[in-house]
C-alpha cells in the first residue's frame, strides 16, 4: 500500500512540476528570515527585493506584465527553506527564486531549484565556491574581498597579520584567502583564533594577539556575542597599536552596535556601504528611506537582492521570456547594471558578478567613511574554478583545499 | 612570565563573568529547586531596560538598579502567573520557562529591533609586562565577589533569608509555624530574576544587548548550576571559578575551540564522579 501511495505522490509531483515550468508568467518567489536570529539580514534583503519589484513595475513590468511576489518567512531555519522552496516552485509555480543568506540555507535550496530547472538568485556575501547552472550569485565573495583587504592592509599596516574568524567555513575559508593574499603581497599570518559562535568573552584572544605582535587583525566576527570582540578589543588599548580589518563589518550593521570609541577606525572592506556616493545610490536612498525609514543603514545584502532582482528583470526583457533556459543564456549573454554599488556585471562563466570593492573607515557616528574604491573587481577564485558556459553540468561548491 | 600572570588575571575575569551570569539561576534552582530556562532571556531584558535607561540619560551606574528592579517586577509576575501553579513538576516548569524564553526572545525582536547602538566598555587599561589588559573585565572579579557576599549576607542576616530557607527544606513545618511559603517563594524568584538582570546591566559593556544574548549565556549558566549541586552559593561559586578559569586557560594556551571542548568534557566527567554535584556530600548548606 506504502509503495503503490508514494508512487501515486511521486507522479503527481512530476505531474506539477512539468505543469510549473510549461506555464509562462512572471511570478517570482522570495524565501528570506523575517523573524529570527538572522533577521538583521533577511528583512532588509526582503524589503529590497518588494522595493526593486515596485520599482520595475511602475515601468512596465517584464514582458510587458507586473511582476508578481510570493513571499515566505524563513524563521532563520534550514528546513522551512526547502520547504518553502518546495511550496513555492510546486504550488506557486514560480519561475524565478531569491532566497537565502547562510551558506548552507544556499545548500539546502540549491538541489531543490536545479531539479525543478528555475533560476535562483542568492544574494549576500559569502565564503565562495557556489558553482551551478542555474544559480546565481550577486553577492561578494571572500576571494573577492580579501584579494584587495589583504592588499590594502599590508601596504597601509605592515606585513604581520592576525586572523580572528568564526569556526566554520565562513571563517575556515576566508582565512584560507588571508595566508593565500598575505603571501602574494609579502606579508605573513603571526597567528589565527578560530572562534565558536557562543564564546563571549575574549580575553584569550587578546593575549594570544599581544603574544603574536601583528601589525593589523583581520577580525570576521559573525553574530552577536563576536561583536563584542570588537569592544573588548578597544577597551584592552589594543586599538591605537593594531590596525584591525574585516569583511563583514557592517553587513549586519555591527558598526550601530558597537561604541563610538570602538567602532571608529575599524576598516571594513564590502560591495557596498550606505555611504557610497553616486546618482544611482542616492536616488536608491531616497527611494528607501523613504518606504521603510531611516532608522537602521542600509546593508549590502540588501543592495545584494536588489541588484539580483534587476539582472533578473533584464534577462527576461532580453530574452522576451521566462523561460529558464532563455533566461539564464540572457544572464550568460554579459549583462551589466548600474546599480547603487556602481556598475556591476555579471560574469557569464561563474554566474558571480564583477563588482567594486570599496574599503572604508568606521567613523564616531556609528557610520563609514570610504576611503578607497576598487572597480570592477572579479570573483577571483570562482572565475578560476567555475566555468558554467564550457560545463554546463557542474554542480558543485568549490572550496580552496581540493 | 607576563604572559602566564595576564592569562591568570584574565582567566578568573572570564570565570567572574561565568559566575555572575550564573548566580541567579543557582538561586531559583537551589532556593525553589525550579530550573529557569528563561534565565538567558532576564539577562537579555537586564541589558536591555539598563541600555533603555541610559538612552533616556540616565547614568550608566544608576540604570543598573533600574535594570534589577524591572527583571524582579516582572519575575515576580511569572512567578504569580505561570511558575506557581508548576511547583514539583520539573519537567512542566521546564517546559514552561522555555516557551517563556522563546516569548521574551521574540518580543524583544519587535520592541527592539534586530540591532541597537552598545554603551561601549570605559577606555580604561593598564599594563602586566609588555601587555595590556582593559580594566572593566578585571573589575567583574570584584564584582562577582560583591555579589557573593551580598547573597550569603541575603539569605543568613536577613528575615527573609531564613523564611526563604525554612520554606525550602522543611515547607510543611514552615507552614505549620505562620511562614507564607507562597510569598516567600514569589519574592525568592523575584530575586533570582534581578540577579539575572543585574548581570545583564552589569555585563551590557561587555556584551552588547541583543536579543539572542541570553543563549549565549544560559548553557554554560545551567551546567555550572548541575555542576555545583545542593550547595548553592559556595558550589556555584567553586563550580564557575574552576570550569570557567580552566577553560578560559586552555583557551588562551590552545584555541577558544579547545577551550570550549575542556568546558563540556570536564563536565561530563565531573557529573561521572559526582552524579549529584561536587557539592553533595559538603556540611555547609550555602
Amino acid at each position: 500500500m506504502k509503495t503503490i501511495l508514494s508512487g501515486v505522490c511521486a507522479l503527481a509531483l512530476t505531474a506539477s512540476l512539468s505543469m510549473g515550468t510549461a506555464v509562462a508568467g512572471t511570478k517570482i518567489g522570495a524565501i528570506f528570515d523575517l523573524t529570527g536570529g538572522l533577521n538583521i539580514y533577511g528583512i532588509q534583503q526582503n524589503n529590497a527585493l518588494q522595493l526593486a519589484v515596485e520599482e520595475i513595475n511602475a515601468n512596465g513590468g517584464v514582458l510587458g506584465e507586473p511582476i508578481e511576489v510570493v513571499s515566505y518567512d524563513a524563521q532563520s531555519e534550514l528546513s522551512k527553506y526547502t520547504q518553502f522552496a518546495n511550496t513555492a516552485i510546486l504550488r506557486d509555480k514560480i519561475t524565478a527564486l531569491f532566497a537565502g543568506l547562510t551558506s548552507s540555507s544556499r545548500e539546502a535550496i540549491r538541489p531543490i531549484v536545479r531539479k525543478a530547472n528555475i533560476p535562483y538568485f542568492y544574494s549576500s556575501l559569502y565564503e565562495g565556491g557556489a558553482c551551478d547552472k542555474v544559480t546565481f550569485v550577486t553577492g561578494s565573495s571572500a576571494s573577492q574581498q580579501m584579494s584587495k583587504l589583504i592588499e590594502w592592509g599590508v601596504s597601509t599596516y605592515g606585513p604581520k597579520i592576525y586572523i580572528m574568524a568564526p569556526d566554520y567555513n565562513f571563517g575556515t575559508i576566508s582565512a584560507h584567502w588571508v595566508h593565500e593574499y598575505a603571501t602574494r603581497n609579502g606579508g605573513e599570518v603571526v597567528g589565527e583564533d578560530f572562534l565558536p559562535l557562543t564564546v563571549s568573552d575574549y580575553a584569550p584572544t587578546l593575549q594570544k594577539i599581544q603574544a603574536a605582535k601583528p601589525d593589523f587583525v583581520v577580525a570576521l566576527p559573525v553574530g552577536a556575542n563576536q561583536t563584542g570582540f570588537l569592544e573588548q578589543f578597544a577597551a584592552a588599548g589594543l586599538k591605537d597599536r593594531i590596525g584591525i580589518v574585516s569583511t563583514n563589518y557592517g553587513s549586519g550593521n555591527q558598526q550601530v552596535v558597537v561604541s563610538p570609541q570602538a567602532g571608529k577606525g575599524i576598516i571594513a572592506s564590502a560591495g557596498y556601504f550606505m555611504e557610497v556616493a553616486n546618482d544611482q545610490n542616492a536616488e536608491f536612498v531616497k527611494k528607501w528611506q523613504a518606504k521603510y525609514g531611516t532608522d537602521t543603514p542600509i546593508v549590502s545584502g540588501a543592495v545584494d537582492v536588489w541588484n539580483a532582482v534587476h539582472l533578473w528583470a533584464l534577462a527576461v526583457n532580453k530574452a522576451n521570456s521566462s523561460e529558464t533556459e532563455a533566461v539564464i543564456s540572457a544572464l550568460e549573454s554579459g549583462l551589466s547594471f548600474d546599480a547603487p554599488n556602481g556598475k556591476v556585471s555579471l560574469d557569464s562563466k561563474s554566474h558571480h558578478l564583477n563588482q567594486n570593492i570599496y574599503i572604508a573607515e568606521g567613523n564616531a557616528d556609528h557610520g563609514f567613511d570610504i576611503l578607497v574604491t576598487f572597480t570592477d573587481v572579479p570573483a577571483v577564485f570562482e572565475a578560476d574554478k567555475c566555468d558554467l558556459v564550457k560545463d554546463p553540468g557542474l554542480a558543485e561548491h568549490f572550496t580552496p583545499e581540493s | 612570565m607576563d604572559y602566564f600572570a595576564t592569562v591568570l588575571i584574565s582567566s578568573l575575569s572570564s570565570a567572574s563573568i561565568l559566575l555572575i551570569a550564573t548566580l541567579g539561576l543557582a538561586v531559583v534552582f537551589g532556593l525553589m529547586g525550579v530550573i529557569n530556562l528563561a534565565h538567558g532571556e532576564f539577562i537579555m531584558m537586564g541589558a536591555y531596560s539598563a541600555l533603555t535607561a541610559t538612552q533616556l540619560g540616565i547614568p550608566f551606574i544608576l540604570a543598573i538598579p533600574v535594570a534589577v528592579l524591572v527583571t524582579m517586577v516582572f519575575g515576580a509576575l511569572v512567578e504569580i502567573i505561570i511558575i506557581r501553579r508548576l511547583y514539583g513538576r520539573l519537567f512542566d516548569t521546564m517546559l514552561a520557562t522555555w516557551g517563556l524564553s522563546l516569548a521574551l526572545y521574540q518580543g524583544a525582536v519587535l520592541i527592539f529591533g534586530s540591532v541597537s547602538p552598545g554603551i561601549g566598555m570605559p577606555q580604561i587599561n593598564f599594563n602586566v609586562g609588555d601587555y595590556t589588559l582593559a580594566a572593566y573585565p578585571i573589575f567583574m572579579i570584584l564584582v562577582a565577589a560583591v555579589m557573593l557576599a551580598g547573597i550569603y549576607a541575603l539569605l543568613t542576616r536577613t528575615v527573609y533569608g531564613m523564611k526563604a530557607r525554612a520554606a525550602i527544606q522543611v515547607p510543611d513545618m514552615a507552614r505549620a509555624i505562620g511562614i507564607d511559603s507562597a510569598r516567600t517563594n514569589t519574592l525568592t524568584f523575584a530575586i533570582g530574576c534581578g540577579l539575572a538582570g543585574f548581570a545583564g546591566a552589569i555585563l551590557l559593556p561587555i556584551v552588547p544587548a541583543t536579543p539572542s544574548m541570553g543563549f549565549a549565556f544560559v548553557i554554560k549558566a545551567f551546567l555550572t548550576v548541575v555542576i555545583a549541586g545542593p550547595v548553592t552559593l559556595a558550589g556555584s561559586a567553586l563550580a564557575a571559578i574552576g570550569v570557567g578559569t580552566g577553560a578560559s586557560v586552555v583557551a588562551s594556551f590552545m584555541t577558544s575551540v579547545a577551550g570550549d571542548l575542556f568546558f563540556f568534557i570536564l563536565t561530563v566527567v565531573l557529573l561521572r564522579l559526582y552524579p549529584l554535584g561536587v557539592s553533595a556530600k559538603w556540611r555547609i548548606k550555602l
